[in-house]
């Protein structure tokens, strides 16, 4: 018995090794690589942390200098228009058509239903080329229009699903019982749905968020100058300035600031997200 | 008392009422959604039009041609490179992951410390708050042959690692999977893991353990059957995700050394981008469609029924 236990110690310990090794070296490259200048990386001992931080590394790349010309202080800006603007607008129109599916059980919404699922999975390669010959030709791919509804067409049918499938979850007296007071159906959702399900818009807007702040292919084809996301700059300094390793973690720890941070903090509501999402239908 | 026999007729009419919207509620709730969806299924069949046509050049070209672009597509070598790596993808994206995440959660069920399993869930968890692009400029740095992490670090505990990663047009494909498993694994082990948290499944591994079953064959043969429904989740998300990859190979190789860490989606938008081959590019986009389609059939089949019953 005793053997057998140190041998399932060993084996915790074997896991936890394994696994702390592959997750942590990454990130902790990322960030040690990050504060170094160039002849300090080019010692190659990537593992030591720096005694001489070097903090404008991260100015450099917020702000651009001669050897980063690709800075990242207005694609920041860019990126948070876009992702706040669709999220929002995901959880308000979606909300809206879920909670219609959800309480119409008619032939109707069946074949609604359908449509809106298959959408969940259509791979943006198939709807690309006809979106940059319509962001072209009414000239939305010059504004922040363009991605948006770009991204709308494809997460509008994801937070329907998500939410319409909370919405079943909880009962009708409620709704029937304010309905009978006077209230019409607008005023009823927003007034009695909406606030019990707060945290379900909270797991869909977290999920949607950090779906379309780490959204690449379509950024990459529809952008412009002007709009070009923060996925889209890192892909050019990555190659652009091949070997300036510090300031392209810099970049990096950069992109990722925004969506860690919400995973740090409402790291249940995104745990849920992810399991709605998964779990969706 | 006149008042007081009205009320529940006017009550039943309210029911009725609310059991039925009006034409108005019916555009307000359901307007937005169905524009989305007129425009997402429109520039669907745009493309399929696309890819029937002559579109080859900067300028749009929709004279009608058939199938002219699809034999063109199919007669390249490239053509084939990409069907046996996103074949590559497809297989070792996906089975790997799901049979570690499935030990994974299994072992963080049986461990008997909570502090364990919160650190390896955070652990394991945060590359889902990462985009492929940020997770492929790092992994990219590890894996340089010359001066990159991997080889220098081993070569410090004297180790002589020489170790060639996505410049070996051989192997390249199976190192940029890697990183998509380490990237997906910390998700895949939280949809496991929800599904093993079941009351009846609890019950039927505390039986099999009264009954002196060891904790190998409980995986085997009780735990795996009952969580079948989430491995059907699971797979058929992670077999998306693999069929459309484009992010970590555009990234990290952009599908060199060569054409051979090329696959479709990225052959998809070299084509229709750079080569301007419009029409072939809308035929690329139409087969991952019908790919993704076939792929996720019995998955459909599952939430549709759960949906509507």
């Amino acid at each position: 018995m005793k053997s057998r236990n140190r041998a399932a110690y060993l084996l915790v310990f074997l896991i936890l090794l394994l696994l702390s090794i592959t997750y942590l070296v990454p990130i902790y490259v990322m960030v040690t690589t990050s504060l170094k200048s160039v002849e300090e990386i080019n010692r190659g001992q990537y593992l030591t942390p720096t005694a001489n931080p070097q903090w404008s590394n991260f100015s450099e790349v917020l702000f651009g200098s001669n050897r980063f010309r690709s800075e990242m202080a207005s694609r920041l800006f860019n990126s948070v228009i876009i992702s706040f603007s669709v999220t929002l607008l995901c959880a308000l129109f979606g909300g809206m058509g879920g909670y219609y599916l959800s309480r119409t059980p008619n032939t109707f919404s069946r074949v609604f239903f359908i449509l809106v699922g298959i959408a969940l999975y259509l791979p943006y390669q198939v709807v690309i080329i006809p979106l940059s010959v319509l962001m072209a030709r009414t000239g939305l791919g010059q504004s922040y229009g363009g991605l948006i509804l770009s991204y709308l067409i494809l997460n509008v049918p994801l937070a329907c699903v998500m939410l319409g499938t909370f919405f079943l979850s909880i009962p009708r007296e409620l709704e029937e019982a304010a309905f009978v007071d006077g209230a019409n159906r607008v005023q009823l959702f927003f007034r009695v749905v909406v606030p019990i399900s707060l945290p379900a818009y909270a797991s869909v807007s977290i999920i949607i968020f950090t779906q379309v702040w780490n959204e690449f292919f379509l950024a990459l084809t529809l952008a412009s100058r002007d709009t070009q996301t923060v996925q889209v700059i890192m892909a050019e300094a990555k190659g652009t300035t091949l070997v300036l390793y510090n300031l392209q973690m810099a970049a990096a720890l950069i992109a990722i600031a925004i969506p860690l941070i919400f995973f740090l903090l409402l790291g249940r509501y995104f745990i849920r997200g992810l399991l709605a999402g998964a779990l969706k239908g | 008392m006149a008042m007081q026999s009205e009320t529940p007729k006017a009550i039943i009419r309210k029911h009725a009422r609310f059991q039925q919207p009006t034409w108005l509620e019916n555009v307000i709730f359901l307007g937005p959604l169905l524009f989305f969806l007129l425009l997402l299924y429109g520039t669907l069949m745009w493309t399929m039009y696309v890819s029937l046509t002559d579109w080859k050049t900067v300028a749009p070209d929709y004279q009608f041609t058939g199938l002219k672009w699809y034999r063109f597509l199919v007669s390249q070598p490239r053509f084939e490179v990409d069907i046996v790596n996103n074949l590559k993808w497809l297989l070792l994206g996906v089975i790997p992951t799901v049979a570690i995440a499935i030990f994974l959660a299994y072992f963080l069920e049986l461990s008997p410390y909570p502090k364990v399993e919160a650190y390896i869930r955070t652990l394991i968890l945060y590359p889902v708050a990462m985009s492929f692009i940020v997770t492929g400029t790092v992994w990219s740095w590890l894996y340089e042959p010359g001066r990159g992490v991997i080889n220098t670090a081993l070569r410090s505990i004297g180790l002589d690692a020489n170790f060639r990663f996505a410049t070996n047009p051989e192997t390249a494909t199976y190192w940029l999977i890697l990183i998509f498993i380490w990237q997906y694994l910390g998700f895949a082990v939280i949809i496991v893991q929800s599904s093993l948290r079941t009351a009846e499944l609890q019950e039927l591994v505390e039986a099999a353990r009264v009954d002196g079953a060891t904790r190998l064959r409980i995986l085997w043969a009780v735990i795996i059957p009952n969580i079948r429904a989430g491995l059907l989740v699971l797979i058929s998300l992670l077999l998306i995700s693999t069929l459309k990859m484009f992010d970590i190979i555009f990234i990290v190789t952009y599908g060199g050394p060569g054409i051979s860490t090329d696959v479709l989606a990225l052959n998809m938008w070299i084509t229709t981008f750079q080569q301007h081959l419009v029409s072939a590019g809308a035929g690329l986009g139409v087969i991952i469609f019908f790919l993704s389609f076939v792929l996720v059939i019995p998955y459909t089949i599952y939430a549709f029924r759960k949906w509507f019953s």
